[in-house]
């Protein structure tokens, strides 16, 4: 049984660390040893645990901005900033992950409310119900200006989002046809948000809201994915969530993003049994995920190549949270983020980010090498990261497998050579 | 770079390749050729009826009573057909017999996502069964992963292979592998241990890179700009691949990508700037090579994933279609109109039906420009148009 819980004798340190790399983006040894103590369930409890208040010190608020552009670099500050230091590190992972699946990108959203309002809903539903959160995320501004719902008219359909939203945020391609398309598109007419003022204007600020017009709607009857009716926008997110290949497709994504770039069959299966149960219950879903047998298999572990993100994040969380200097340090973190192939909220298309091997680049791996001597050799790294702490925190393991390599060498060296090798790539 | 840190560079390339598989090293000696290929991406679904326009064509002004180029725009190339506005710095090209444009291409059983096409463009396989890329089996073909690089931020399936690790290089000047002071031998060593599974797939990019990056840097400094180019990335893009052509690296195809073509709303605006980007930084790119003497060295192909929608949408956009329009351009190119011209009485679901496959196309190029067996890497034959002069 692949999901089944893991009860290993003991709860080793590599078990922990394990644990916090992949659902908290990684931890000091000390944070470590303190989740080793709490055994699988309690750890990812604590985890699961969070609320949805961002940091009250964040000095960066996206509405400061002059203009678009100035808003989206703030948006994207301030979630860094969450990223490195919230308290709740999975809320962040998985606010991360449902970007890359219900993909917006500030080519197109460069407004600082409906930033704000998008990034808030992906930390309010990210363990809801599926439906809820789909149907949300779909009501944000940032999500209908994206993909052109806005425009979408009765009597005049665009088919963006309705091709969208069954392509790449529910069955995936292969379950439906051009006529499903076009009879959602049908039913979402009428969506629309209010309150955009010009994107130059002071008061850009105000977050805009979903509006339905109802005068806009398509009353019509309309089929979509074998279910007739006089369907609404709710309707067919409905539908489209419950549909069987939702939760495989869905499903792979997690584990991808969680357990494995690989997910076995046999895994998913039991993951769309799960889904099915509890009707997409995300919460649910995950704790499952990430207390079961599969989560811990040697096969496993070390298996995920970091997106740019999680290379980042990981670095700060691991080396005991310094603090970044100023803020042109923050936005020199961001632009390299970026040119390792990950801008926040910036997918490279709709598709979000593919993950796995594509991270690995000759432009990724030497902007890796750069950031890796920004936080090890400068003034970053804190006196108090002890030589002999690096492997556990940085690695997972109590002992590095070039450990030989690195003897002689001082701490910040040691941490910087770490961060640049084979294994720190891997989550 | 001083001339004693590129030597512990080109020791540290040397050290971690000790243990490169054969092909590296026999890589250099069966490159040959000195022909290139640039093929240029256009992300997101360039609409051919608006870049290569039936302006004699009624149906389509009647499908497009908003978005359509108005006759007196066109740029005419035939007595049907003729350029949007916005390529207006490519007439020269045109006009010397250069640009080749090749219509109604794609493929069987097409499909509007733009992922699941983009990914038929770059396997070049419709069944999507082909997990590499088509320019990623010329390398393997070749033998070296330096035979082809992609100039952008992220790498594209295209140059995808199962054993080699093709270049993206996102700017030619910080393409440079740098260790601080008093680690080299370390990193070395610590390279130099046992590995398996994934860590041995990131341990072999590395060493990839520090060799790529070794030989770019001993190269690039040959290259003396011969063109100012328009402000920036796509621009810069091409600019370093001017470079890297000029500094006689060996790439024998290079790839970059042009994105945001998924005019779903007010697609003139959009499609509008983003073709004027594309023509000015194509005519500098074309008039630096001059500079270098290199422009009858290399040709241009560019692609999209599909076309758009006959009729726009009432965004005043257009939605995902079918069939499209290629162009390439060079002095070995045969100048004109290929193929058939879309029958916009005669739709698919209201797209254009593809009459050129585009295996076709990739085909001219490997046979008859890098002097390659099309049907080895392409997995069969295709027929198409002869836009390769002679």
């Amino acid at each position: 049984m692949t999901l089944s819980p893991y009860r290993p004798r003991t709860f080793s340190l590599e078990d922990a660390a394990h644990l916090l790399r992949r659902a908290a983006f990684g931890a000091t040894a000390a944070l470590t040893r303190e989740f080793a103590a709490l055994g699988p369930q309690k750890a990812v409890e604590r985890l699961l645990n969070f609320d949805t208040t961002e940091l009250p010190d964040n000095p960066f608020d996206p509405a400061e901005g002059v203009n678009g552009g100035a808003a989206v670099r703030l948006a994207q500050m301030r979630w860094l900033h969450e990223l490195m230091y919230s308290p709740h590190p999975l809320r962040e992972k998985l606010a991360l992950t449902w970007s890359n699946h219900f993909v917006i990108g500030v080519d197109k959203v460069r407004q600082a409310g409906m930033l704000k309002g998008y990034m808030r809903v992906l930390r309010e539903h990210g363990l809801s119900k599926f439906e809820r959160l789909t149907l949300e995320v779909s009501k944000t501004p940032a999500m209908l200006l994206y993909l052109d719902n806005n425009q979408n008219k009765k009597g005049k359909p665009n088919e963006n989002f309705s091709r969208e939203l069954l392509e790449l945020f529910t069955t995936g391609i292969g379950h439906y046809t051009e006529e499903d398309v076009k009879e959602g598109a049908r039913a979402f007419t009428g969506w629309a948000f209010r309150g955009l003022l010009g994107l130059n204007n002071p008061a850009q600020t105000a977050v805009p809201e979903f509006v339905f017009q109802s005068n806009q709607h398509d009353r019509g009857r309309k089929t979509y994915l074998g279910q007739s009716g006089n369907l609404t926008g709710e309707d067919v997110i409905r539908i489209a969530t419950h549909h069987p290949a939702t939760a495989d497709f869905v499903g792979r994504k997690l584990w991808r993003a969680f357990v494995s770039d690989t997910p076995s069959d046999a895994g998913v299966r039991e993951l769309v049994q799960l889904w099915n149960d509890t009707d997409g219950d995300l919460r649910a879903i995950l704790t499952a995920l990430l207390t079961s047998e599969t989560f811990y298999a040697p096969e496993n572990r070390h298996a995920i190549i970091k997106s740019p993100v999680e290379y980042v994040v990981g670095t700060v969380r691991a080396l005991g949270q310094p603090k970044l200097k100023d803020e042109k340090r923050y936005t020199q973190v961001v632009q390299q983020m970026a040119k390792m192939g990950q801008a926040l909220l910036g997918p490279p298309t709709v598709e979000g980010w593919k993950g796995g091997r594509d991270w690995i680049s000759d432009t990724a791996l030497l902007t890796r090498m750069q950031t890796a001597a920004s936080f090890a050799l400068g003034s970053t790294l804190s006196k108090d990261v002890k030589a002999a702490d690096l492997p556990l925190a940085l690695l997972g393991r109590e002992r590095a497998p070039f450990e030989a390599a690195l003897r002689g060498l001082g701490v910040p060296q040691q941490a910087y050579l770490t961060l640049i090798s084979p294994e720190y790539a891997l989550a | 770079m001083q001339r004693r840190d590129f030597l512990k560079l080109s020791a540290l390339a040397l050290s971690v390749t000790s243990g490169m598989p054969g092909f590296l090293a026999r890589a250099a000696t069966v490159a040959g050729g000195d022909k290139i290929l640039v093929v240029i991406q256009l992300t997101g679904g360039n609409d051919g009826l608006n870049t290569l326009v039936p302006f004699s064509n009624s149906a389509y002004y009647a499908a497009r009573p908003t978005i359509a180029i108005p006759k007196k725009d066109v740029l005419n190339l035939t007595a049907d057909l003729g350029m949007h506005p916005a390529l207006r710095p490519l007439s020269k090209l045109w006009d010397d017999g250069e640009l080749a444009w090749i219509e109604s291409v794609g493929y069987p059983n097409p499909n509007r996502s733009h992922f699941a096409s983009m990914a038929i463009w770059h396997t070049a396989d419709p069944t999507q069964a082909q997990r590499e890329g088509w320019i990623g089996r010329i390398a393997e073909k070749i033998g070296d992963p330096f035979c082809a690089s992609n100039l952008d931020r992220q790498p594209v399936k295209a140059l995808r292979t199962d054993t080699m690790i093709l270049p993206t290089i996102d700017d030619l000047d910080t393409f440079a592998l740098t260790l601080p002071k008093g680690v080299e031998d370390a990193y070395a060593a610590l390279l130099n241990i046992k590995r398996d599974g994934e860590v041995a797939f990131v341990e072999k990019a590395v060493r990839q890179m520090a060799q790529n990056t070794a030989k770019v840097q001993a190269n690039i400094k040959k290259y003396k700009a011969g063109v100012t180019y328009p402000q920036g990335r796509f621009p810069e893009q091409l600019k370093d691949i001017a470079r890297l052509i000029a500094s006689g690296t060996g790439q024998r195809v290079l790839y970059t990508s042009l994105g945001g073509f998924d005019t779903h709303a007010g697609q003139r605006a959009e499609q509008d700037e983003l073709l004027t980007v594309l023509a000015n930084s194509l005519v500098a790119f074309r008039a630096d090579l001059e500079a270098q003497g290199l422009a009858d060295k290399v040709v241009v192909m560019a692609f999209s994933e599909f076309g758009r929608r006959v009729a726009e949408n009432d965004s005043a956009g257009t939605d995902h279609g079918q069939g499209g329009v290629m162009f390439t351009l060079g002095k070995a190119v045969k100048g004109g109109v290929h193929g058939e011209s879309p029958d916009l009485e005669n739709l698919a679901d209201g797209d254009v039906r593809y009459k050129q496959d585009f295996r076709g196309v990739y085909a001219e190029a490997l046979d008859k420009w890098l002097g390659l067996s099309s049907a080895d890497i392409l997995g069969g034959k295709f027929g198409g148009p002869a836009w390769i002069a002679g």
